[in-house]
């Protein structure tokens, strides 16, 4: 614990030198920062008599510690700090880095916490021999006053840890550093002030040089000061009280942190791994007061160089210059309508003269379609006319042909026939006779009378005979049964008689009735044989007369059968229907 | 769209839309008709079409035109452009037909010779006129008579050419009747053999066949 007494023992001087200080500050610090900010406020103020380019740091360094408070010291940094004043900011930081060097040297302030440091700060620092003489008077001069300020500030600037951007802020710085007063730069980009997290607490805090010259300094007063508002306002408590409180409070927390920087800790980790926090308790529990951290990396492009800019010219009003066309100068109407009636003209002649040609040709296809027509039909009919005149000619010949061959034929048939007349007769002329000598030879040639006796009369006449005999050979019959019969009777009569008394003695027994019968029989007898001989002669004149007559044979026959129905009447009866029945027999065979 | 008052470019020329169709229909009728004074007959055929008569017009392109040095001037398209223009009625004023005859380019002085032959008042038939422009056609009755048949018919063109008997019988007789070597005989015989003829036919039109041998060229 070597810097606390050493800062204890320092602090006394610090507040009484410049006690003026903390009204001036334009913004009274925050209740709870009010201490750190009042300690580096009075350095502030008291930097306003050693060196001015201080002023800058000064805000940054005491917003550190709160992220908070980055906000806060934005508006702190003066306008004024421009990169105007490198040359003052490396004093100012040359003063800063030095005690804190001479710190280091001495072996009992703080060893553990500032060895890793690495000493090549210095070196460039050193090495680039500013040639500010304010830079060395005070380097050379005070550092034994500054020594717990600027652990206080290393302290800080630890918690910020911009280790990276240091090394690059000292070659800015020593770079321009050379050319004394002398400022040149190139617009760049504001540097990061601050890293918004801490990396670790070990990190050396090293922050960038800022020279300026202090004659620009707004912090510095030039001139009377007298002017200045001095002196604590009444009503308002004692500000060395307030300030010791605050004192107080401000040892009780650098004790606590010291305490805890003096504690052992875990080794760095080898090359590539890296300190993880890990609970060993028994218990899991959230870690709640732990800063939830997140990296974010943004890389913007590098800045281009900005274009020159363009010259401002004010915009124009007003006619400048004024061009007069007359009528008719631009435009003229003769002119420039003539192409477009090339154009009308001329497509409408060549159209017109195409549609012309082409209704032309049409026209004439139909005309001459149409002669063609009436050509057709005129030889058409023409053809009709002849056709039909052929045909009428074709039908005379065939007729005259027909009418012609008809007369040959005749002719053909005439003279044919002449010539087998002719032939004919010649043929015939010796055939008559001989043919009616064989005709008559072969009885062709006959008298019809006798043909007719021949023929008929004769055979009636023997038909005739025929009959006459059989009727006489009936009678003569029937004359023998009558007399047969007639003597059976006398017989049997006499037969009779004998047997009985002889009354009547017949003569050989036909006497008695045949003696009476007798003279009736004869008489019968005579008759018939009379009349019989009679009936011949008178047949054959009637014959003789009439040969055909068949109704005199008819009386004749009716004649006789009158006389025989006298005597038998079935004789009778059977003749005359043999008789009736001859022609059907003779029909019948 | 109002054009402005002032032109600036060719495109603000309007062109009337019916102008291309007037000015090719005329082109068409100018080329068709190949009159000798274009501009004459131009003031006949537009006061025409705007008075809806019928334009003076060729149906076909005649290419023997008329010269008007050698010959009369007057051709069977000519005449037939007349007769469409006039024979919607039955006379026609003269001074009209000479408006007609002078829009077609045609001399006056053949128009008063024709006249001549049969003069009359202010009024004329116009069959008649057209059966003298026929005979001034032709030179033979015959030929002047197949000019009307040609003119008069409502058969296509190269058709068999068919006009009523009667009118041509009525022309016939006229025509006839202005050359006095023909006698009145021969005029009613030969139109009663024509009679003959076109009777057997029953139509009662007669056609150019019938009285004009046609003599094709081989």
């Amino acid at each position: 614990m070597a810097p606390t007494p050493a800062r204890q023992s320092q602090t006394p001087k610090w507040e009484r030198g410049p006690p003026r200080c903390l009204p001036s500050s334009p913004k009274p610090p925050s209740p709870t920062r009010s201490g750190e900010r009042s300690l580096t406020r009075r350095l502030t103020g008291r930097e306003g008599v050693n060196g001015r380019s201080q002023g800058p740091e000064v805000p940054r360094r005491a917003g550190l510690p709160a992220k908070t408070a980055g906000r806060n010291c934005q508006e702190v940094p003066p306008p004024g700090g421009t990169p105007g004043c490198w040359a003052t900011e490396v004093g100012a930081f040359g003063w800063l880095g030095v005690p804190w060097n001479k710190q280091s040297v001495a072996p009992t302030s703080c060893p553990g916490n500032l060895a890793p440091r690495p000493p090549s700060f210095l070196p460039p620092l050193l090495a680039s021999r500013n040639p500010c003489p304010w830079h060395y008077a005070h380097v050379s001069g005070s550092h034994h006053h500054l020594a717990p300020t600027c652990l206080k500030a290393s302290l800080h600037r630890k918690r910020s840890g911009p280790a990276p951007g240091v090394a690059s802020r000292l070659t800015d710085r020593t770079s321009p550093a050379m050319g004394t007063y002398t400022y040149t730069s190139r617009p760049r980009a504001l540097p990061c002030q601050r890293r918004r997290y801490r990396d670790s607490t070990m990190q050396p805090a090293e922050e960038p040089m800022h020279y300026g010259n202090i004659m620009y300094d707004r912090r510095v007063i030039r001139g009377n000061t007298y002017a200045l508002q001095t002196g604590p306002l009444p009503g308002q408590p004692d500000p060395i009280e307030v300030q010791r409180q605050q004192q107080a409070k401000r040892r009780a927390l650098a004790r606590k942190r010291a305490q805890e920087q003096l504690r052992p800790r875990t080794p760095e980790p080898v090359e590539g791994r890296k300190h993880v926090d890990v609970q060993t308790e028994i218990y899991l529990e959230e870690i709640a007061d732990r800063i939830i951290e997140v990296d974010m990396e943004c890389q913007t492009d590098a800045f281009l160089d900005r274009p020159p800019t363009p010259l401002f010219i004010p915009a124009k009003t007003g006619k400048d210059v004024a061009t007069q066309i007359l009528e008719g100068e631009l435009f003229d109407f003769d002119l420039e309508v003539k192409p477009m009636l090339e154009v009308l003209v001329g497509k409408t002649i060549e159209q017109a003269l195409l549609e012309v040609m082409e209704e032309e040709e049409l026209a004439n296809l139909r005309a001459s379609q149409h002669a063609y027509e009436e050509l057709r039909s005129v030889e058409l009919a023409e053809v009709q006319r002849l056709e039909e005149q052929e045909r009428r000619h074709r039908e005379e010949k065939e007729r005259r042909k027909q009418q012609q061959w008809e007369v040959v034929y005749k002719h053909k048939e005439t003279s044919q026939k002449v010539a087998a007349r002719a032939f004919a007769q010649r043929y015939l002329a010796d055939l008559l006779p001989s043919v009616f000598g064989s005709l008559r030879d072969g009885g062709y040639f006959y008298d019809p009378i006798e043909r007719d006796i021949e023929i008929g009369f004769l055979p009636w006449l023997m038909n005739e005979v025929d009959k006459t005999m059989e009727y006489s050979m009936v009678g003569r019959t029937v004359l023998d049964m009558l007399i047969r019969e007639v003597v059976e009777k006398r017989l049997s009569m006499y037969k009779h008689k004998e047997d009985q008394p002889p009354y009547v003695k017949p003569e050989d027994g036909l006497g008695g009735p045949g003696a009476m019968g007798e003279p009736l029989m004869d008489d019968e007898f005579h008759e018939q044989s009379t009349s019989q001989p009679q009936r011949p002669l008178s047949d054959r004149d009637s014959l003789q007369r009439t040969p055909s007559d068949g109704k005199y044979m008819e009386n004749m026959s009716s004649q006789e059968r009158k006389l025989l129905e006298g005597e038998d009447e079935q004789t009778i009866r059977k003749t005359s229907g043999r008789e009736l029945l001859q022609p059907g027999g003779a029909f019948e065979p | 769209m109002p054009l402005p008052d002032t032109m600036f470019c060719a495109q603000q020329i309007h062109i009337p839309s019916e102008l291309p169709d007037i000015l090719k229909q005329f082109t068409k009728a100018a080329i068709r008709t190949q009159p000798a004074d274009v501009l004459q007959w131009s003031a006949g055929y537009f006061s025409a079409l705007s008075r809806g008569d019928p334009l003076p017009v060729k149906d076909r392109i005649e290419m023997p035109v008329a010269t008007q040095k050698t010959d009369t001037g007057l051709t069977q398209g000519l005449l037939k452009v007349l007769h469409k223009q006039c024979s919607h009625k039955r006379y026609v004023e003269l001074a009209d037909l000479e408006q007609k005859w002078k829009n077609l380019c045609l001399p006056i002085e053949n128009f008063r010779a024709l006249l001549q032959l049969d003069p009359c008042e202010d009024k004329m038939e116009w069959i008649k006129f057209l059966a003298l422009g026929c005979s001034m056609l032709g030179g033979s009755l015959n030929s002047s008579m197949k000019h009307l048949c040609e003119i008069l018919t409502a058969d296509p063109e190269g058709g068999p050419a068919r006009i009523p008997f009667e009118t041509f019988s009525y022309v016939y007789r006229y025509l006839s009747k202005m050359d006095s070597d023909i006698p009145e005989v021969d005029t009613e015989s030969y139109l009663a053999t024509l009679k003959d003829t076109v009777e057997s036919r029953k139509n009662g039109m007669i056609g150019l066949s019938d009285f004009f041998v046609l003599t094709r060229k081989v």
